[in-house]
């Protein structure tokens, strides 16, 4: 229960939010993004952190959810809602084919095998028309159904709703008794399968949740960027990311992936709008006209990548658990 | 005609894929890691050719004898200072560290050599040798074949006569036994990351003259390095050799029958194809994979 209370807790205090902010566009794209990761990454946790079963491949799912709402809108016009279930629909699919091939095996195969899922769907997308190919899908409407989308405040509060049911169901299956067959799967396989438990439809259904939230994130980025094409919602690299976010947090834990996406996603921010180069300069470190200033001008907005590189390797050796374990071990 | 011409070009194509799949092979069979930095490894041989080439001016094949060696002491000292520590780890974490590690690689390449593709090319990059009949084999493409066989030749005299070669095969087979005969595993362990990135930069080195090189080509490679020793049988250094031709052979095929655009997609449903039909691969034992 104290989990539940805290989840909701936060829930009312990222809700009152923006009415202290007011109207940023800049602070409010930037909670959005956490509010997105922190969701992905939880929806990831599910399969990876619980189940065990570290997927590769999530950004199908996401492209999944977003290229359906994106279609289906440009094309036919339909209520957001339907092409949000229909971007579901399409991700379980993938996922149950996935799920289907793969959970028999063990090991490296699951994280391989979701790999080249997620490049079929992305090369499939790249070379259809009716995705649009390599140009993507734009959206030149403003307005949908009565939703404002010029407004970013329905899509934090559309992320934070997801973010919230994502941890709902998170904190449900640590106690109950679909958690507890993951947990026991991902400790010991054989165990778990001789005390009777059907293993591939645990895992399947643990994929199936994972896949469907991940989903509906990604139709919500679709209307909220109003532009999508296959290196922005279908790429390797925002796999990486999600599961990097999982990592740095905690993974297997409640509020990791909150904790990875928090921390994450203003670094990748600082880097990418370059301002820490700025401040650099400001603070007399570096001249701006220097070969040093120049470099990190350039260069520095590139980084975060490689940044993550870093913490990745940092992190895995010696902070496995996470900042999130950490943080419980000294408790 | 269009058959033979696409058979060959598979199988010399395939001949160097077949290299960076043996150097996975290698490093799954000894440490029983899946290596995610391979394609980035290749990309660095990639690049380590394209700068042998315009400063040094050394013909791409010729500075293999500087590569190589380069290649191998790098992998040695990346599973030295980072991959060992995680050997006992489970395989996500050792997973994760080489994505860490690959990311870093090719971002690094990114910043240093900017994202612009550079393309290496010699005196008889664009040259053919005409068979008759109408087939046109690429010269470079040939010699890249040729070096592949010299390689994997010397790999498997290596590995089959020499008695490091033996300790790594026993490695493989079974690490607690090996350990317990008095073979330094640590060590074992250490020399096959060094081989692996060396087969890695080697095949990078030699599609050099082909292929743009970007810093993040290694992605593709890969793809097709994971798919070539699953289908091969992951750890299975013969099995990743044959897997390798197979691999070069369906993607030529593909793309001169169904388009060069869906090449890789074919490849990849092959590869969901095997772990559904025969997970262990080719020459994989039975049971490893369940």
């Amino acid at each position: 229960m104290k989990q539940f209370a805290l989840i909701a807790m936060l829930a009312v205090i990222a809700a009152a939010l923006p009415l202290f902010i007011g109207e940023n566009p800049y602070i409010t794209g930037i909670m959005i993004s956490v509010l997105m990761m922190a969701a992905l990454s939880s929806a990831w946790n599910i399969l990876g952190g619980y189940a065990g079963q570290y997927s590769f491949g999530h950004a199908a799912y996401f492209g999944a959810g977003a290229y359906t709402t994106m279609i289906l809108i440009t094309l036919y016009n339909l209520n957001p809602i339907f092409c949000m279930a229909a971007g579901i629909v399409v991700a379980c699919i993938i996922a149950l084919i996935t799920g289907s091939i793969v959970f028999r095996l063990r090991g490296h195969y699951f994280a391989l095998a979701s790999i080249a899922v997620a490049e079929i769907v992305r090369l499939s997308v790249l070379n259809f028309e009716f995705t649009g190919g390599a140009q993507g899908i734009l959206l030149s409407d403003l307005s949908l159904w009565g939703l404002d989308l010029n407004s970013k405040n329905p899509f934090y509060y559309g992320m934070l709703l997801v973010l919230v049911v994502t941890l709902t169901i998170t904190a449900w299956l640590r106690k109950s008794k679909t958690g507890f067959y993951l947990q026991a799967i991902r400790e010991d396989q054989d165990a778990a399968a001789s005390l009777g438990i059907n293993i591939s439809f645990y895992k399947n259904r643990a994929l199936l949740i994972s896949a469907a939230l991940t989903s509906v994130l990604g139709s919500l980025y679709g209307l909220y960027i109003r532009f999508i094409d296959t290196s922005a919602v279908l790429d390797l690299r925002l796999s990486i990311e999600i599961i990097l976010t999982a990592i740095i947090g905690g993974v297997g834990t409640l509020w990791g992936p909150v904790v990875g996406a928090l921390l994450l996603v203003p670094l990748a921010e600082v880097l990418r709008s370059n301002l820490l180069g700025d401040a650099l300069v400001k603070a007399r470190l570096v001249s701006e006209t220097s070969g040093m200033g120049l470099f990190l001008k350039e260069n520095l907005a590139h980084a975060h990548v490689l940044v993550y590189g870093i913490i990745t390797v940092l992190c895995i050796l010696y902070l496995p658990k996470g900042i999130f374990g950490l943080f419980r071990r000294v408790k | 005609m269009l058959f033979l011409q696409a058979l060959l070009s598979g199988i010399m194509t395939g001949g160097v894929y077949a290299l960076a799949g043996i150097g996975m092979s290698l490093v799954f069979g000894v440490m029983n890691i899946s290596n995610f930095a391979h394609g980035d490894l290749m990309m660095l041989g990639m690049y380590l050719a394209y700068f042998a080439f315009t400063l040094l001016h050394i013909d791409p094949y010729l500075s293999l004898i500087l590569i190589m060696p380069i290649a191998f002491l790098f992998g040695f000292l990346m599973e030295k200072v980072f991959i060992s520590r995680v050997i006992s780890h489970p395989h996500q974490n050792q997973i994760l560290l080489t994505v860490g590690l690959g990311l870093i690689m090719s971002n690094t390449a990114l910043l240093a050599f900017t994202s612009d593709p550079k393309i290496l090319t010699t005196s008889y990059s664009s040259s053919a040798f005409n068979i008759p009949g109408g087939i046109y084999l690429s010269v470079p493409l040939l010699i890249s074949f040729f070096i592949t066989c010299g390689i994997t030749a010397i790999l498997s005299l290596f590995l089959l006569k020499t008695s490091t070669g033996m300790a790594l095969r026993a490695t493989s087979q079974n690490r607690e036994a090996a350990q317990l005969m008095g073979i330094n595993v640590a060590k074992m362990s250490a020399i096959a990351f060094g081989i692996g990135t060396a087969l890695a930069a080697t095949a990078g080195a030699l599609i050099a003259p082909i292929y743009y090189i970007h810093p993040l080509a290694g992605h593709s490679f890969l793809l097709k390095a994971f798919t070539i020793s699953v289908l091969g049988g992951l750890g299975s250094v013969a099995g990743a050799g044959v897997g390798g031709l197979i691999i070069g052979v369906v993607e030529s095929m593909s793309s001169t029958y169904i388009s060069s655009d869906w090449k890789d997609v074919v490849v990849f449903v092959l590869f969901l194809a095997i772990l559904l039909l025969r997970p262990q691969g080719l020459f994989g034992k039975k049971g490893g994979e369940s």
